[in-house]
């Protein structure tokens, strides 16, 4: 068998571009743990069954383990290790740090990715919603009472400051208009 | 698992046999099949690419043909490996003339499938398999119709 | 006085672990990377049953990046192709000429890249000569039954017998008895299923002649004992680190071959070897939990009062007596099936056998087969409830062992150190409104709605154990912690046992914050690395803080006794004439003169008295008097729809008691997490078998978790029953859940077709099941 074929792959994860020659068939989530060097993206199952290996493609999540890094090229890759910014822990960070959302820590980087999703599109979820949308991350620890509690903090902290942003109306205050 | 059907072939029971005989003939039926050695009349070994739900796996088969009584009765068994799978297989055919030109066959297989289309497979496997054989003798028959 | 607050036993005091964990910072085994690593993956057997013809590696070995392919033949040459099981049996690591169950580990390719070894997997041709597979184990006695184990002396499937209680006080109270209930019930295979699976870095040190194993480990301590003897390399050459555990549930106590032949590699190569299992390798080889056929009667009187119960189990072992008991303990502490209940005499008969199955038994947050024993006593109760019209709840109350009888001997021989069952189950129905319920389903039955009430009134045994009766290979079942206090009044505690998300970095640190007065946030854990912590154990059979817990607390009173000389020293005044008073040392009778133990921690190193030794620290080796038995009530609530047999958890109120508890917050994740355990094996999970051994739940496509769709909004709640044996009280919880939560949904479920004619329902009790049921009864909706 002679030298296999390589292809050359840029990815951005979180923010940081990678570059590498790689075999059409690595998968995604051995790029970012492998090439990256990035491990907090877990891999919990060969039948893309769990979500531990859940990332955000260009925002939207998915699983790692079902893509080829080649398919992907040029994309934009967010991984729990880009959550933490300016030292300051992401709302989802610090909801399941406070309500007990995790106990191994396997699947936390996965559903905390999908919890990011979740909250970017619909900031005030219900129960059923929440339910619904990390209904693909498996966990086995933790019976997922304080995972939907870790993200209801993590909703509520992130609408209280996008209401801390909001601009008053014009005018409203008194002042040059 | 077990399966078994039966058919009325539109064509004399010499000519059903004849085909069932030749080997390069049925393998145009065989489902996945890629290339084969023929090494006697009654032994051959046909590579097959057969999936089963998210599992494909190429076998290479070891093909006899057993228990021949022209040109009514014949069996056939087959041994394959691919990897991480097994295949044992036994199938018979039993052939009578309704008519000088019409045929009837009754046929059975059992078939036992191990390893990874097995296990990854489980849900679908009987299925599969049901549709694999039911997809072969209804291709042979198209075959001795037609032509 | 501190400003700092302590913040030991009793507070939810936030994770210590989670700050890596959130940063996706944790060190898991497929984290490490050494230098010059080398990546091993497993062939495996597609067969149950077959010899091994010839294995041709040559295809394999022309890979470029395959550098050797290991086979039985090249162990055997070692004299590894055996390694001896926790149970004294042996198993094979690789196979020389026979393979024993599906899926079993018969060469192993060594390449430069993950994926070539994968590749290398694939070209290695194995000739195999299928046999007939023993897959029934009804049928193992048979006389001709294949026969899965010729390398025995003894020519058979039948591996032991044991028995516990009294066979003749029993049959006597059967032969009079005025009721008695029988009832056949299978608890199936499953599979822990963690969600990181197993696997390792073994990494020989040929110059310093240091072999280190990055392990997937509940034990770290017994694997590096057993290794030794193994190898024949001497312990303090060998390393086991146990680092972050993504998931144990005691599926990661056996020494599975994978590890064994890593080991081997590296000796052999020079290089560190990872191997990391898939998922459906783990589903399919390693080991399993339950596969318990079960046949028990229960005598009682005609008012209800229960006398006795005979319980014969056939256990399906798989090919290898591999199960992680302690030693005297082939069928666990499945005797703990007389339950929460004052029966007179019990008799318990467990035959263990061979199949062509992997092998294993114990794992899945069993606490040893009790989760077993307690589906089997908590069904036949409700089957007598049933019988005599009684109600379950009611009948459980008069037959209740009473507080006042504590500690209890048992008619199995166990001494239950506390309890309360009678205030527990009151708490629950008080929660889930229990009189209400039963109105509302009388209701909704005679409209034909499905809905029904189960209750589970379990008691737990664990904390395993005293040293007269526990060993695993002979190594007494202590467990260690050792301590170390800094002069500037922080501290470092290595334990013997090793979490596996149970939190134990910020709970230990609890106990010595408790224990010391030093606040939580001071206090180091480490654990897992055989180099540097105590001998333990491990963690399993939820044994940590009813052991190492216990010695920590004992450890921690060593330093207390010390520092109280210290402080004496300090204070000018007798030892005699201080007082342990909060978190400080306190003259009796003038608490204004005290020190805190921050001030005796520098003391120690730069003021200790003349005749003592500096420094201040200690060690226990903590052998536990006892079990001990956190216990509690259950009760679920189901809707069942008559057109799908779909069984809808609507409540599930579930009381504990695990004795005095360390951290709240963390207890309520442990009981979460196992009733989601308990759930599984009751609605979703099983492993099941065709004729020709082949798995039919290969990949998590088939064996189907809980996910958040399923898994309903726990109720929790507790009472607090101390253990008078235990330093601080405490019992141990982590598997509670799970042994007590599948009685319940199956009580409910049975409770909800009652009046159809259904008295029992093995588990799971999946939907097809139960339409197939409603179906017979007419009851089915179109």
């Amino acid at each position: 068998m002679t030298s296999t074929k390589t292809q050359s792959v840029t990815l951005s994860i979180n923010g940081q571009e990678y570059t590498a020659n790689v075999e059409a068939r690595l998968l995604l989530v051995h790029f970012i743990r492998e090439v990256a060097n990035q491990t907090g993206t877990h891999i919990g199952c060969d039948t893309t069954s769990c979500g531990a290996c859940t990332v955000l493609i260009n925002g939207v999540p998915g699983k790692s383990c079902t893509v080829f890094a080649v398919q992907v090229d040029g994309a934009q890759i967010s991984t729990v290790e880009g959550l933490e910014q300016n030292n300051t822990l992401h709302p989802v960070q610090q909801g399941f740090f406070e309500e007990h959302g995790l106990q191994c820590g396997f699947c936390t980087p996965g559903m905390m990715m999908t919890a990011v999703a979740l909250l970017q599109r619909n900031p005030d979820p219900t129960e059923l919603e929440i339910r619904q949308a990390i209904s693909g991350n498996l966990c086995r620890c933790t019976g997922y009472v304080n995972i939907v509690k870790s993200i209801q903090y993590a909703a509520k902290q992130m609408r209280e400051a996008q209401a801390d942003k909001v601009p008053v109306a014009a005018g409203a205050e008194g002042g040059a208009a | 698992m077990h399966f078994d059907g039966e058919q009325t072939i539109k064509t004399p029971i010499e000519k059903v046999w004849a085909y069932f005989m030749d080997p390069n003939a049925v393998a145009q039926c065989a489902p996945g099949f890629k290339s084969m050695e023929v090494i006697s009349p009654t032994h051959f070994k046909p590579t097959l690419s057969v999936g089963v739900g998210v599992v494909k796996a190429t076998f290479t088969l070891d093909v006899h043909l057993v228990d021949l009584t022209e040109p009514n009765h014949a069996a056939m068994q087959a041994h394959g490996m691919a990897a991480g799978s097994g295949v044992d297989m036994r199938a018979a055919m039993d052939l009578t003339s309704e008519s000088a030109t019409v045929t009837h066959m009754n046929w059975t297989a059992d078939v036992n499938v191990s390893g990874t289309i097995a296990s990854m497979g489980a849900r679908l496997l009987e299925g599969t398999a049901h549709k694999l054989t039911a997809n072969f003798f209804d291709c042979i028959r198209t075959k001795l119709e037609g032509g | 006085m501190t400003s700092t607050p302590i913040r030991g036993m009793g507070h939810s005091v936030k994770r210590k672990e989670d700050p890596r964990f959130l940063r996706g910072k944790g060190n898991y085994v497929d984290d490490v990377k050494l230098p010059g690593m080398l990546y091993m993956d497993i062939v495996r057997s597609p067969y149950a049953h077959a010899k091994i013809l010839n294995i041709d590696a040559s295809k394999a070995l022309a890979l470029p990046g395959v550098l050797a392919v290991i086979t039985g033949k090249d162990l055997d040459a070692a004299g590894l192709a055996w390694m001896p099981t926790l149970m004294g049996d042996k198993q094979m690591v690789l196979p020389v000429d026979r393979v024993v169950y599906q899926a079993q580990e018969v060469a192993a390719v060594i390449a430069t890249e993950r994926y070539i070894a994968a590749d290398g997997v694939a070209l290695v041709e194995v000739e195999y000569e299928p046999l007939t597979p023993l897959v029934d184990p009804k049928k193992a006695m048979d006389a001709d039954a294949p026969l899965v184990r010729p390398d025995r002396e003894d020519k058979t499937n039948h591996i032991w017998h044991w028995e516990a209680g009294d066979a003749a006080a029993t049959d006597a109270i059967f032969q009079q008895a005025e009721v008695v209930v029988h009832e056949d019930l299978y608890i199936p295979r499953i599979h822990v299923c963690s969600i990181e699976t197993c696997g390792c870095v073994a990494s020989w040190d040929r110059v310093n002649e240091k072999l280190t194993i990055y392990m997937t480990t509940q034990a770290p301590h017994v694997i590096r004992t057993v290794f030794s003897l193994v190898s024949k390399i001497p312990e303090h050459k060998i390393r086991i680190i146990s680092p972050d555990i993504g998931g144990g549930f005691g599926g990661k106590v056996p020494v599975y071959p994978g590890y064994v032949i890593a080991t081997v590699a590296t000796l052999t190569t020079g290089h560190p070897i990872k191997w990391i299992e898939d998922r459906s390798e783990n589903l399919q080889a390693d080991s399993f939990a339950r596969d318990y056929h079960i046949s028990a009667d229960l005598a009682a009187k005609a008012d209800g009062t229960i006398q006795a119960l005979r319980v014969k189990t056939l256990a399906d072992h798989g090919a290898f007596d591999a199960a992680a008991n302690p030693s005297k303990f082939p069928a666990g502490l499945f005797s703990i099936v007389t339950g929460s209940y004052n029966l007179q005499a019990a008799h318990v008969e467990v035959d263990g056998v061979y199949t062509n199955k992997p092998s294993g038994g114990v794992a899945y947050r069993c606490s040893f087969r009790v989760t077993e024993a307690v589906h089997t006593i908590e069904r036949m109760v409700d089957s007598l409830a049933l019988q005599l019209h009684r109600d379950p709840a009611a009948l459980r109350f008069q037959n209740f062992i009473q507080p006042e009888q504590f500690p209890y001997h048992s008619p199995t021989g166990w001494e239950y150190d506390s309890g309360n069952y009678p205030a527990a189950l009151t708490l629950a129905m008080d929660r889930i409104g229990y009189a209400d319920l039963r109105r509302e389903q009388a209701e909704k039955r005679a409209r034909g709605e499905l809905m029904g009430i189960g209750i589970s009134t379990f008691t737990e045994i664990v904390g395993a154990g005293p040293s007269d009766t526990f060993d695993i290979l002979g190594i007494k079942m202590f467990d260690s912690a050792e301590i170390r206090v800094h002069p500037t009044g922080s501290a470092i505690v290595r334990i013997g046992v090793q979490s596996q998300g149970q939190g134990h970095e910020t709970t230990f640190a609890q106990i010595v914050a408790e224990e010391l007065g030093l606040p939580v946030e001071n206090i180091t854990v480490e654990h897992g690395d055989t180099d540097t912590a105590p001998y333990g154990l491990g963690t399993y059979a939820s044994r940590s803080t009813p052991t190492a817990g216990a010695a920590t607390a004992v450890a921690s009173r060593k330093i207390r006794e010390k520092a109280r000389h210290i402080a004496a020293h300090l204070l000018e005044v007798g030892p005699d004439d201080l007082e342990w008073e909060n978190h400080q040392f306190q003259v009796k009778g003038v608490p204004s003169k005290a020190v805190t133990m921050t001030q005796i921690a520098f003391a120690a190193y730069t003021n200790h008295p003349k005749g003592m030794e500096a420094g201040l620290e200690a060690v226990d080796y903590y052998d536990p008097p006892n079990l001990t038995f956190p216990f509690g009530a259950y009760i679920c609530v189901v809707d069942i729809d008559r057109g799908t047999g779909e069984v809808k958890i609507r409540r599930f109120v579930a009381v504990d008691d695990c004795g005095n508890i360390i951290n709240p917050m963390i207890v309520e994740g442990q009981i979460h997490g196992g009733l989601t355990m308990g759930m599984a094996p009751a609605l979703l999970e099983a492993i099941t078998y065709d004729e020709n051994g082949n798995i039919q739940q290969g990949s998590l496509m088939d064996y189907l978790l809980p996910t958040a769709m399923e898994t309903p909004a726990w109720e929790t709640a507790k009472t607090t029953t101390p253990s008078p044996h235990h330093p601080f009280g405490a019992k141990g919880v982590g598997e509670s859940a799970t042994v007590g939560a599948p009685p319940a949904i199956a009580n409910a479920v049975v409770d909800a077709l009652s009046h159809l004619g259904v008295t029992h329902i093995d588990i799971p009790i999946t939907p097809w099941k139960v339409y197939q049921i409603l179906e017979a009864a007419g009851a089915a909706e179109a």
